[in-house]
């Protein structure tokens, strides 16, 4: 085998999740095979689009926000795996992260009013959410939005979906939410939205990589602190990488509220966060890149 | 989770085209994977004024073409090709819809706009003229992704819509 011939690349994308989801495989030589690996990789990430939507009537999200307070509501094997993470990280955090800002988001026009659904009760936090075997029993009336940890959950399941193919060298990218699978080395530019003389580039192999910035708002902005519902510092940029990128979603939104504070919650999760500040400085925070 | 992280001069970047394209499929290949095994008949049709502006009514969304790219399955699905204005360029991309006229599936067939809107920005692709010597990275060959380049898919989503109310008014009503 010579190592100068090219790697067959096969790399298509398609709309969801609100964004471009770019999935490509390298190093395969049937590409039925590696079509047939891409287009179940799609079908598990519109699935998590179909069930954790805000916006679809028929999502887990719609019916929970249109049944009665109190009542179980059955929801799919993935909502209630991707609440679990958002609950333990909302109980970690003591509420910095926490699901049930989707009110305040709909007040700032970045969600849609939910139709038909029970008006969300103002003091309702993550505690009023009660997991249960098979459903979820809402215990204030309240809009969850998963936009902060959904679309990480749906790259990982794209990425098994991939690995159970047989695929050995490949990549998810939903937009910035990104999971490679491979050793690499892979090499990400991070668009922190500041222009800059230098470009951060993060070099890895199997891992996954999230990045967040309020930099593209203009006046109010998609990332509150869940405590104060106040709005984290705009003008940073957050970019995580974890082995899972469930948790590299959710914890860049930890470290854009609190910072340096958010150290010991990315070391839990054996994540490291690049933040940085408005004057184009970064900052590691966590687990220490060797 | 191991890894390095780089701070790399902008000067030290070269791209090697003003706007990068990547071709994800051709129409035959989204073809094949979108009607497995079926033989499409290309049913090309040019609407009418008139039916341009009640798909505009419809759907809410501009047309920006009379013609329009259709081939029919033989068990009645339709395949579409069409394209949307991007923020920058046009993207081209595939439907296919099934004998009921519901959605089967959305292909991006091409994308021109695969960077960030700071490495889109003008200004700030200016720095890059002239600069082509020897580089150690190329963006889009040793740098594949970008991180935080939230990519918005509302065109697409119009499009889609465009393409449904064409399949509502015309296409449904069409003996291939």
């Amino acid at each position: 085998m010579s190592l100068s011939l090219p790697t067959p690349t096969v790399e298509r994308a398609r709309p969801l999740l609100g964004t471009t989801v770019v999935i490509r495989v390298e190093g395969e030589d049937d590409p039925a095979h590696v079509h047939a690996a891409i287009s179940d990789a799609f079908a598990a990430i519109a699935h998590v689009h179909q069930t954790m939507s805000f916006h679809e009537p028929t999502s887990d999200l719609s019916r929970l926000h249109r049944a009665p307070v109190g009542t179980r509501v059955g929801v799919s094997e993935g909502t209630l795996a991707v609440l679990r993470e958002a609950l333990a990280l909302a109980d970690m955090t003591d509420g910095v992260f926490d699901v049930t800002v989707g009110a305040q988001l709909v007040r700032r026009g970045l969600l849609p009013t939910p139709k038909e659904s029970c008006a969300p009760d103002a003091s309702a936090t993550w505690r009023d959410i009660e997991l249960l075997d098979d459903g979820v029993r809402l215990h204030r009336s309240m809009w969850i939005d998963l936009g902060g940890i959904a679309k990480g959950y749906a790259v990982d399941q794209a990425a098994m979906a991939l690995r159970a193919a047989g695929m050995a060298h490949a990549c998810v990218d939903a937009g910035g939410d990104l999971r490679t699978i491979g050793q690499g080395p892979h090499r990400i530019a991070i668009d922190s939205g500041l222009p800059a003389d230098h470009i951060a580039v993060i070099e890895l192999g199997e891992a996954a990589v999230a990045t967040s910035t309020g930099r593209a708002f203009d006046y109010q902005g998609a990332h509150l602190d869940g405590r104060t519902g106040l709005d984290c510092v705009r003008d940073q940029c957050a970019s995580v990488v974890s082995a899972r990128c469930i948790h590299a979603d959710a914890l860049t939104k930890v470290a854009l509220a609190l910072g340096e504070a958010s150290a010991p919650f990315l070391r839990h999760y054996g994540a490291t966060a690049h933040l940085q500040d408005g004057t184009g400085r970064w900052t590691v925070l966590g687990e220490l890149p060797s | 989770m191991n890894h390095r992280f780089l701070l790399v001069p902008v000067a030290a970047l070269v791209i090697a085209a003003p706007v990068q394209a990547t071709v994800y499929l051709s129409v035959e290949q989204a073809q094949a994977l979108m009607f497995p095994g079926a033989t499409l008949a290309p049913v090309p049709i040019t609407l009418t004024a008139e039916q341009v502006k009640s798909v505009e009514r419809a759907s809410d969304v501009n047309v920006l073409s009379p013609q329009v790219k259709a081939w029919r399955s033989p068990t009645g699905g339709w395949f579409i090709a069409d394209q949307v204005v991007g923020k920058h360029e046009f993207i081209p991309f595939a439907l296919a819809i099934d004998e009921h006229g519901a959605v089967k599936s959305v292909e991006i067939l091409e994308y021109r706009e695969a960077y960030g809107d700071q490495v889109r920005n003008e200004a700030w692709r200016a720095q890059f003229v002239g600069k082509t010597h020897a580089s150690p990275l190329k963006l889009n060959d040793d740098i594949k992704n970008i991180s935080g380049a939230t990519l918005s898919s509302r065109h697409m989503t119009d499009g889609v819509k465009r393409l449904l109310a064409i399949y509502e008014l015309v296409l449904a009503h069409t003996n291939g």
